[in-house]
């Protein structure tokens, strides 16, 4: 009797030590995973400063790879003006830091309108409006995007003058088209990007803010895409590189209270169904 | 990315707590504890009421761990701090373990899980997510599956009305519930977590799916959105939930039908859902506003018919579909403050109803 109690114990102490073995092992292989999960979780963000967050959502997603694809989207294209000569007579730091500021605020009013700063070349900046998520407001919002960005960069330059450095102007295009979007490039140097003939055209509507002169320009599909409250001037067509014929832009003034009055003649059909021109 | 319960951001209330004894003695007898959002829902009667309906809603098709784990995700997908919290400490309490409850929230892929668990918890992260927005088919795989219709519909319901109950906690920053949450964690909510797996066995054992039932739908699809309530026919209660929060909404006197009406249309345009924006339109009507002027309202995200105050919730309830905790609460904060407590708590459970309602529509298309 007291020999079975004794194989019973031998085999209870010999269970309980491997149960407690299995759970220890269970344990740091736990602990293996949860650091594992943290390192991955910290090489995700680290890659949301360069390619939008969504975007690096689907390529670490396991059961989805970011499939290219052809939507409409809304292209904002900013430069700054004289800036690279600028550069000739500034401190590289200095010229850095004036650079990462301007971009910091620029990229925070884009965010705030629903936009997705995709590309930083040099000191210019392409910012998207519906090609990481659908966006029935993609026109409204990228030109609210420009007139925060105007506005951000107004503050910004009066902080470089108490700081007697120099100011910074830009030029904002804005158009809107059916593009590809996808991640492209080659091996290791790869970008989510779009590409398609609209993306030229709101680069060299762009191009066209230092011709009339003003600082934030959109195309005809832009206005199309407008509501009241928006004040527009439109500007003499324009012939620009790889386009027959002439491109019609509006420079935006800014906003302005939308009104009962308008609202009832815009049901009328009085006057055109989107934007207001002024001028 | 869904973010860990420590990784939310979480500002301070937004709206105050409102003392109603009767309604708290009514809570207690239907929930047992009167929670942080019951007191700062107490002041809307229709908002109120959905938010007690949600927490006492008891699954009849789908198994209790599956419905855990459906409101967990959804709470961690939504960011809300306050269900997250709630919902850990609760599934603690009930026997999971903290390696379950991390390996779910961390990734399905990795929680062991089978084919079958993994399309579920899929399933209610996209719905919940709604990025991008899933349709029919998403609804119609879950039944190849395995679910059964009537399972798959209680599924997306529970989604649906997670994502509700999650908004009213993110909207209104509502403090979490800290003392359960302690309580989960502490040696006396450690011990029943232990015992909890002994008795579970037994709990679904007892656990059995209801026979699916059906009301008549004529009744059903008499109000606001009547075709989404009418998909909940084999789930009585579930039906009666939803009408009963559609309808409370809409009747109430607070903030304008229009408004409503224009929000719904909101939501259902940025998840490019045509069902809801169209029956938001029918709704329209009855506000005499013409085809234009709704197209007009819900392009410029403001409408004249609108008074100042509540034009500035079409802007803001877009932003309540897909948000980032800390801005969506600093401007829900400043919205607060110039509709006041009254109107800011009508918005904000119309917001979220919307939310519920559209996702819920989007698996009709």
């Amino acid at each position: 009797m007291s020999g079975l109690a004794a194989t019973a114990v031998a085999v209870g102490s010999i269970a309980l030590a491997g149960a407690y073995l299995a759970l220890r092992r269970f344990r740091q292989l736990d602990r293996l995973l949860a650091d594992s999960k943290s390192q991955l979780e910290h090489l995700q963000r680290q890659f949301e400063r360069f390619v939008p967050g969504d975007v690096v959502e689907q390529l670490t997603d396991q059961h989805a790879a970011f499939r290219p694809q052809r939507l409409r989207a809304t292209m904002l294209f900013a430069d700054l003006r004289d800036f690279t000569a600028l550069c000739d007579h500034l401190d590289a730091s200095l010229t850095v830091t004036m650079l990462n500021g301007y971009f910091e605020r620029m990229s925070q009013a884009i965010a705030d309108h629903h936009g997705h700063l995709t590309e930083v070349v040099g000191d210019g900046l392409l910012a998207l409006f519906g090609a990481v998520e659908p966006n029935p407001w993609q026109g409204r919002d990228a030109v609210l995007a420009a007139l925060a960005m105007r506005a951000a960069l107004s503050e910004y330059n009066a902080q470089l003058r108490v700081r007697a450095l120099p100011e910074l102007r830009f030029g904002i295009g804005i158009h809107s088209g059916e593009v590809v979007c996808g991640v492209m490039g080659a091996g290791e140097l790869c970008k989510f990007g779009v590409t398609g003939d609209p993306i030229n055209v709101a680069s060299r509507v762009e191009g066209l803010t230092r011709e009339h002169g003003v600082d934030l320009l959109i195309t005809e599909e832009i206005r199309r895409m407008l509501e009241d409250g928006f004040r527009l001037r439109p500007m003499p067509p324009s012939h620009v590189k790889g386009k027959v014929d002439a491109v019609q832009t509006y420079y935006v003034e800014g906003l302005e209270p939308l009104t009962a009055e308008r609202q009832a003649s815009r049901r009328t059909g009085a006057e055109p169904v989107t934007g207001r021109e002024t001028g | 990315m869904a973010q860990l319960l420590d990784e939310i951001e979480w500002g301070e209330p937004i709206l105050p707590t409102t003392a109603d004894p009767a309604w708290e003695a009514e809570v207690r007898r239907r929930v047992g504890r009167v929670g942080e959002i019951d007191k700062r829902v107490a002041a809307n009667r229709w908002v109120r009421q959905a938010c007690v309906d949600v927490t006492s809603l008891r699954p009849s098709q789908i198994p209790p761990r599956l419905f855990n784990i459906a409101l967990l995700v959804t709470a961690q997908e939504n960011s809300c701090r306050y269900c997250y919290g709630a919902i850990r400490a609760s599934m603690k309490i009930s026997g999971y373990s903290e390696a379950f409850i991390r390996q779910i929230e961390r990734d399905a892929d990795l929680a062991g899980l089978d084919a079958r668990d993994r399309a579920f918890t899929e399933f209610c992260r996209n719905l919940a997510r709604a990025r991008p927005r899933p349709a029919k088919q998403a609804f119609e795989n879950l039944v190849q599956l395995g679910f059964p219709n009537a399972m798959a519909t209680e599924i997306a319901f529970a989604i649906a009305m997670g994502c509700f109950y999650n908004r009213i906690g993110v909207l209104t920053a509502c403090p979490p519930e800290r003392g359960f949450e302690r309580f989960a964690n502490g040696p006396l909510g450690r011990a029943i977590g232990t015992v909890a797996p002994l008795v579970r066995p037994l709990t679904t054992l007892r656990w059995r799916a209801t026979p699916p039932a059906t009301q008549p739908t004529a009744e059903l699809v008499s109000g606001p959105f009547g075709r989404v309530v009418a998909t909940l026919t084999e789930l009585p209660p579930a039906a009666q939930m939803m009408k009963a929060a559609l309808d409370g909404a809409f009747d109430s006197p607070v903030l304008s039908h229009a408004v409503k009406a224009l929000m719904f249309a909101v939501v259902g345009r940025s998840l490019d859902c045509s069902y809801s924006e169209g029956e938001a339109r029918r709704l329209l009507e009855s506000d005499c506003l013409e085809s234009a002027e709704v197209d007009s309202a819900i392009s410029s995200l403001t409408s004249t018919r609108l008074s100042a105050e509540e034009s500035r919730l079409l802007p803001w309830v877009r932003d309540t579909v897909h948000y980032q905790t800390a801005p969506i609460q600093n401007r829900t904060r400043a919205i607060a403050a110039e509709l006041g407590g009254s109107m800011a708590l009508e918005a904000i459970g119309v917001a979220a109803l919307a939310n519920a309602t559209v996702r819920l529509a989007m698996l009709l298309q």
